[in-house]
């Protein structure tokens, strides 16, 4: 009873989209979550006794080094560059997420190609110097490449999140350490570290779970992981029941991670609320100082991003031809137009639910978030499955409403685009979802609080107040799952209609084959639109 | 002010993704009304189509179909996936499913369609008269269209060909530290492994992928032409690869993969014996197939003599059709005889084979 009273308290436009969305999240799982629970099988325990142990090592190594790396690169990225006038600063802070455009497993190929034996160091070195190498000493194929590509390639999720954070939420604290007389070292470690921690960790997070998904750069590099155990399972045993049961336990895994990190968060609250948002004032660096700054951050700048795209256009050169055969106009625009659909989608989905989740209390407000991480913390392939069975379901149910229409009984949604971009939302659904919750979590309630003593309603005042805020925020997870959906591999495979091309399917089926010189030009296609959306966002944001 | 354009801003943005959706969906639908209309209403005047879920992707496919259509009229729609998550679709679209063909390049996997039913036989002379017994399921379900060959190429300077001689010799210790292989995740060297298993019994076969595993140069990584690079480096001697790998090098933009071919011998081993590996790419007629008659044109069309030639030749693999001479690459690699078995085994095997690496540690 009390529970209903405390329904019906809460009951609202926002409670009820909330509650639709997270079904439509939920459903698809569900025939995963019931995998889950089925009896082992003989595969089941030779994966436990041949595999598990090696492969949760090898991820935990993995997740461990690169969501280290990631969160320093990050925030001391974020930190110079809010805080410090430098040299091409200002292209810098744009510049920085760039590397988010560069597919890792692209990047995977670029950087053996480079590194290898027919490789452009190595052939240069042969040629011209006549010095033949150690294969050893150019191996990127281990576990430290991984690590290397994977954190290259995912740092701009801390970088970006960290900054939007800094960028207005610190000047206070900030600038009194300054007047204190503080090094810069020390504002770092005593100040921008602790106060960025809810915004560190949503950027961190959203690593770990690349990470744990990644199938394409440990597969390709030959490391065993868990999602590696995962697609053997399935594919070299054809069991497809043991690896939906692999899934779960990384599921649990993740879950288990956030709730440990919402423990240790506690009550205690990030969030400052003025009366008027100050940006942090930049200090201008003199002297070597200032050359120091600029040689870090480009030097980030041109492993993460310069070299591989340079080493892809030079590829692209041998094979240009393609050009002419191939419509890439039409890729571009497939690409572009489910990435955007979805990408909207998403956001005003993460908007409603993180906007209810913060304004209640209760089971429901709680369980909420951990559902929209659901989707990021499953391999894609995985999600897919549960997909096609849900449309198909679906489509089985309205086959006497299709005859009715005239239609031959067939399947109309689960061969169309709707399916596809239904599971993109579910895949990245937490990538939109992190980036608007840690805007609502550093403007805190105060706000919305005062407006609706004054009278309004939670909608008024979510258009009249909170989306001003949190702005940023919105346009930041826009972006992020705009770009993550450009670079998305297996569900586009699996889930597109009929003769439905995209850059990334186009390049996969090139780098596959290891023909990574054909592969190039899709790819540089993908880095120019996601770059292009990524300058965009950046310039609406400085605008403001 | 500002904030109000921001509010318009977002107010657009949403309006343009609503309507995208709604476009989307409008694009979608007629093209899936045209489907059923194509096939059931009209077949007499409209020639219909063929859906192929296919795991192969190379540019050659897409002109062959074109060029399909434009002999017969018949449209052919295409999904690119992995082979297994391919035939995961299959299974959980049912009754229903679209799929006339399912094409992927491993007698493996076509095999594990066939396991859970989701195939049909075919029955054509013309395809029986072109493709060879053993390069066709037992029970029709599937046609092999293309073969290649999984063999050893070796450093021309650094080994003798005489040196050489079968899978089984590279487990000696005279090897240890030379032999370079892929990792056993990849369906070639299960469906290698899953040939010895027929061949020699399950033990044999795990002391094989035991001697190899301990007989590598380094740890399993990358693909087949990081094997071949590694063997021209020096890190080892001998590689076990596919054919095509090779001719896809020797033909290569890129001159310094050419290069490294270029220092590498192809040896066909077994040829004493058991005979050399082979495998086949291969397409299956699917059991809910809206369209077999067309499905069952196109595997005529695509094992024909003229379309044969330039269909393996284009990815420098071996036509099925014995009536059809190889490419020129390929042929200056030699003839050679391969495994006696059916290639039905491949996909018996294969999950065994990948217990027995798991067993043995091979990454």
């Amino acid at each position: 009873m009390k529970w209903f009273r405390s329904l019906k308290t809460t009951m609202n436009l926002w409670t009820v989209f909330s509650v639709i969305f997270v079904l439509l999240v939920l459903l698809p799982n569900l025939s995963i979550i019931v995998q889950f629970f089925a009896e082992p099988n003989e595969n089941w325990l030779h994966i436990r006794e041949y595999m598990l142990q090696n492969y949760i090592q090898n991820t935990l190594i993995l997740v461990f080094f690169v969501g280290i790396l990631t969160l320093f690169i990050g925030t001391s990225l974020a930190w110079i560059i809010s805080a410090y006038d430098f040299p091409m600063r200002r292209f810098f802070q744009w510049g920085m997420i760039l590397p988010l455009a560069i597919p890792p497993y692209i990047g995977a190929y670029t950087y053996h190609g480079i590194l290898n034996y027919t490789g452009v160091i190595q052939t240069s070195l042969r040629n011209q110097f006549d010095v033949t190498v150690n294969q050893q000493y150019f191996n990127i194929m281990n576990m430290p490449g991984a690590i290397f590509i994977l954190t290259i390639f995912l740092f701009p999720y801390v970088y970006t999140i960290t900054k939007a954070f800094l960028a207005r939420q610190s000047t206070a604290l900030v600038e009194n350490a300054r007047i204190l007389g503080s090094s810069s070292w020390r504002i770092y470690f005593r100040v921008v570290l602790p106060i960025s921690r809810a915004a560190i960790i949503a950027g961190v997070s959203l690593v770990i779970l690349e990470v744990l998904n990644d199938y394409g750069v440990v597969s390709y590099y030959g490391i065993q992981t868990f999602t590696t155990a995962i697609f053997q399972t399935w594919f070299g045993m054809g069991d497809l029941q043991s690896a939906v049961k692999l899934s779960g336990t990384l599921m649990v895994i993740v879950l288990g991670i956030l709730v440990v990190e919402r423990i240790a968060r506690g009550r205690r609250q990030f969030s400052f609320t003025t009366t008027k948002v100050k940006l942090l004032q930049p200090v201008k660096l003199e002297g070597r100082k200032k050359w120091y700054a600029f040689s870090f951050c480009m030097f980030i700048f041109s492993i993460g991003f310069i070299i591989p795209v340079i080493q892809l256009i030079y590829w692209a050169t041998m094979t240009y031809e393609q050009l002419f055969s191939h419509d890439f106009w039409q890729l571009i625009w497939n690409s572009v137009s489910v990435a955007f659909t979805a990408s909207t989608i998403i956001v005003i989905m993460a908007v409603v639910i993180s906007n209810f989740a913060r304004l209640n209390r209760g089971m429901l407000a709680k369980t909420f978030p951990k559902i929209t991480i659901l989707g990021y913390s499953i391999p894609g392939a995985v999600i897919a499955v549960g997909v096609v069975t849900l449309f198909t379901a679906l489509d089985r149910q309205l086959f006497g409403f299709y005859e009715w229409l005239g239609l031959e009984p067939t399947l109309l949604i689960s061969t169309s685009l709707f399916m596809l971009v239904f599971a993109y939302v579910i895949r990245y659904l937490a990538v939109g979802y992190n980036s608007i919750e840690s805007g609502f979590d550093r403007i805190g309630t105060n706000f919305t609080e005062a407006s609706r003593m004054l009278g309004m309603s939670v909608t008024k005042s979510f258009f009249k107040v909170d989306m001003k805020l949190i702005r940023g925020a919105i346009f930041g997870g826009f972006i992020l799952a705009f770009i993550d959906i450009m670079k998305e591999l297996p569900l586009t495979l699996i889930l597109r209609p009929f003769n439905f091309d995209t850059l990334a399917t186009k390049a996969y089926q090139y780098a596959v084959d290891e023909m990574i010189q054909q592969a190039a030009i899709p790819s540089i296609f993908i880095i120019l639109v996601s770059g292009i959306a990524i300058y965009v966002f950046h310039h609406v944001l400085e605008k403001e | 002010m500002l904030n109000r354009k921001y509010v318009f801003m977002m107010m657009a943005l949403i309006m343009t993704a609503v309507v995208l959706v709604a476009c989307g969906g409008g694009d979608e639908e007629p093209q899936n009304e045209e489907q059923p209309e194509g096939t059931a209403g009209q077949g007499g005047e409209d020639a219909g189509e063929v859906n192929i879920y296919t795991s192969r992707h190379y540019d050659i496919d897409d002109e062959i179909y074109a060029d399909f259509t434009e002999e017969t009229g018949i449209e052919v729609n295409i999904i690119n996936g992995a082979a297994d998550e391919l035939i995961e679709r299959m299974n959980r679209e049912g009754e229903a499913s679209e799929a006339d063909l399912f094409y992927t390049a491993d007698a493996g996997r076509l095999h594990r369609a066939k396991d859970q039913g989701l195939l049909q036989s075919i029955e054509s002379d013309i395809i029986n008269e072109n493709v060879p017994e053993n390069m066709r399921d037992r029970d029709s379900e599937w046609v092999g269209l293309t073969q290649r060959a999984r063999i050893i190429a070796y450093h021309k300077d650094r080994v003798d060909p005489e040196e050489l001689s079968t899978y089984e010799a590279l487990t000696e210790p005279e090897w240890e530290g030379r032999v370079l292989m892929r990792s056993s995740e990849n369906v070639y060297n299960q469906s290698l492994l899953a040939s010895f298993i027929e061949l020699h019994g399950r033990e044999e076969a795990k002391d094989w992928a035991e001697g190899i595993y301990n007989n590598l140069a380094r740890s399993p990584q990358g693909g087949d032409r990081d094997q071949a690079r590694a063997v021209v480096a020096g890190e080892g001697d001998v590689a076990i690869m596919n054919t095509y790998y090779l001719g896809g090098m020797l033909n290569s933009p890129d001159d310094e993969e050419v290069n490294v071919a270029e220092q590498l011998g192809i040896f066909f081993p077994n040829q004493e014996t058991t005979g050399t590996h082979i495998n086949v790419s291969g397409v299956g007629l699917a059991e809910n197939a809206p369209n077999p008659e067309n499905a069952v044109k196109l595997i005529e069309y695509l094992t024909t003599e003229e379309v044969q030639e330039t269909f393996a030749a284009a990815n420098y693999e071996y036509p099925v059709n014995p009536n059809v001479e190889a490419a020129s690459t390929i042929q200056e690699w030699g003839e050679f005889d391969s495994q006696d078995i059916n290639l039905s085994i491949l996909g018996e095997n294969s999950a065994e084979a990948t217990l027995i690496f798991n067993e043995v540690g091979f990454e």
